[in-house]
């Protein structure tokens, strides 16, 4: 962590919002693309990021430097972001079909055929990512979106780094296999 | 003694009911809405009232672009500036039979656009919009709080 | 699968990381070169990359925070409020969660006079009114008031019409 940003979180640590806008704008687009990679859902993924920015500043006091700034963030977008996916699978469990149960409306989009199929690819990708376990589904998306190394994505977990290669590794092949058929490439089982 | 007195003179008060008091104070809650048919969004935030506005409207999209709090005073305008030198201006004029009467001015520039008193019950909603907005118009839906 | 093919399949993940040691990389390398199905399953992991980054990666270009940091002020302003009753113990300097002689028989009247406030005053509960527009007015455009049936109650709307003209940017 430089000197600078050193400076801007102990003043956030004060209270002061000026050095939170400075941290959400360095940051909100590391959050919103782990809390994308989580919810691929847009308006979802601003309200992550908004939770997210709320709770730094509510628990800013308790960050002492330990590990490195963009961990402490990282891991809470991860959480927060997790926890929203739980909050949601009880919403949606239980009141899918309940009268005044939100939902979108459902306008049909005109679209060329090559982009339905993409687009049909992609919620099959949403799918396969909603059924990894939590842990794997960290792993990929620390990996593959935010391309962090073995060893940051240990310091961001809190495990080692057999660990995190464990966890890649069974995500990476739980997706293959839930997603065979819809890959080009065919890939061993 | 003394503070123990002045505790139970004020849960006392407290207990009254609000219209023996009169309606002072109001809180008001306006959240500004870009409606229009580019995509398909509706904002979590406005689940409450999408009901109402899929009921009212053909709109697609339903996106919020603001959401204030004003606390009304009688007789005391409050102004939210809006988007295109327009500002919307709530004044709490008075009460009538348990419903806070709110006029609502929006201006464009110097110029009323638009003038209007309403009635609201605790919790109920008016709808006032047709400015345009982007690609879409503003929404403002008004709400009030006693 | 062949026996050549263990040891360079376990490496692949740290390969496509950028994981690998130099040493490990030369024998995947020499591996990729002959070996047709761990080149399709190396490429199998580059395509699952590019599903999974690629969505990502447009939804954050294409993302301009509209209003999220206004949300985020307004959350903590709301969240730093004090709450009536503490205002309220701020203003009295009472604790009166502290003094049981005085908050027990204080609650004791509180809820004495709740409970027979309806019979003292004569209170009656009038049915919810819907909102009502007293009036409506534009020296510049049309206007039109209509209400519609989403429930119990009727809903409102008043409608400016504008024209053309009138369009604004938004800022």
């Amino acid at each position: 962590m430089n000197q600078e940003e050193a400076e801007l979180i102990s003043r956030c640590q004060k209270g002061d919002q000026e050095a939170l806008k400075e941290i959400f704008d360095r940051y909100r687009e590391k959050v919103y693309r782990i809390a994308y990679g989580v919810v691929r859902h847009r308006e979802d993924a601003l309200d992550i990021v908004q939770e997210v920015f709320v709770k730094l500043y509510r628990s800013i006091g308790n960050y002492r430097g330990q590990s490195s700034f963009y961990t402490y963030v990282y891991r809470m977008a991860m959480n927060t972001a997790i926890d929203f996916t739980r909050r949601r699978k009880k919403f949606t469990a239980s009141s899918l079909d309940e009268e005044g149960a939100f939902q979108p409306p459902d306008v049909p989009e005109k679209r060329p055929e090559a982009i339905l199929i993409d687009k049909e690819l992609e919620e099959k990708v949403n799918g396969a990512m909603a059924k990894l376990p939590e842990d794997q589904r960290a792993a990929v998306i620390y990996r593959e979106v935010e391309g962090l190394s073995y060893q940051e994505m240990a310091q961001t977990m809190g495990c080692s780094i057999g660990t995190v290669m464990s966890r890649l590794h069974y995500g990476r092949k739980r997706l293959q296999k839930l997603l065979k058929g819809y890959m080009k490439e065919g890939g061993r089982a | 003694m003394k503070k123990s007195i002045l505790l139970i003179t004020l849960v006392l008060i407290l207990s009254l009911p609000l219209s023996v008091t009169a309606l002072a104070q109001v809180q008001a809650r306006i959240r500004i809405i870009q409606a229009s048919n580019t995509g398909t969004t509706v904002d979590e935030s406005l689940r409450d009232v999408y009901r109402e506005l899929g009921s009212l409207f053909n709109f697609t999209s339903y996106r919020l672009m603001k959401d204030l709090d004003l606390n009304l005073v009688g007789n005391k305008p409050q102004t939210v500036p809006l988007h295109g030198n327009r500002s919307l201006e709530v004044t709490l004029v008075g009460e009538y039979k348990k419903m806070a009467e709110l006029r609502l001015r929006i201006f464009r520039g110097g110029t009323t656009v638009l003038n209007t008193q309403v009635r609201l019950a605790p919790g109920r909603t008016v709808i006032v919009g047709g400015p345009k907005h982007g690609d879409g118009v503003a929404i403002f839906a008004i709400s009030a709080g006693f | 699968m062949k026996d050549s093919c263990s040891r360079p399949l376990k490496l692949l993940g740290k390969y496509l990381d950028g994981e690998a040691t130099d040493q490990e990389k030369e024998l995947v390398g020499n591996h990729l070169r002959e070996c047709q199905a761990c080149q399709a399953e190396l490429n199998s992991m580059k395509e699952l990359r590019t599903l999974i980054a690629t969505p990502v990666e447009e939804a954050a270009r294409q993302e301009d925070f509209p209003w999220v940091w206004q949300k985020i002020e307004r959350q903590i302003r709301a969240q730093e409020k004090p709450s009536w009753l503490q205002s309220l113990r701020e203003r009295l300097s009472l604790s009166p969660f502290l003094r049981r002689r005085v908050w027990v028989p204080a609650l004791a009247v509180a809820l004495l006079v709740v409970a027979a406030a309806p019979f003292l005053l004569k209170i009656t509960s009038s049915p919810a009114a819907a909102s009502v527009v007293v009036y409506v007015e534009s020296q510049t455009n049309n206007v039109m008031v209509y209400e519609s049936e989403t429930g119990p109650e009727t809903a409102v709307v008043i409608w400016l019409f504008e024209e053309p003209g009138d369009e604004s940017s938004p800022t």
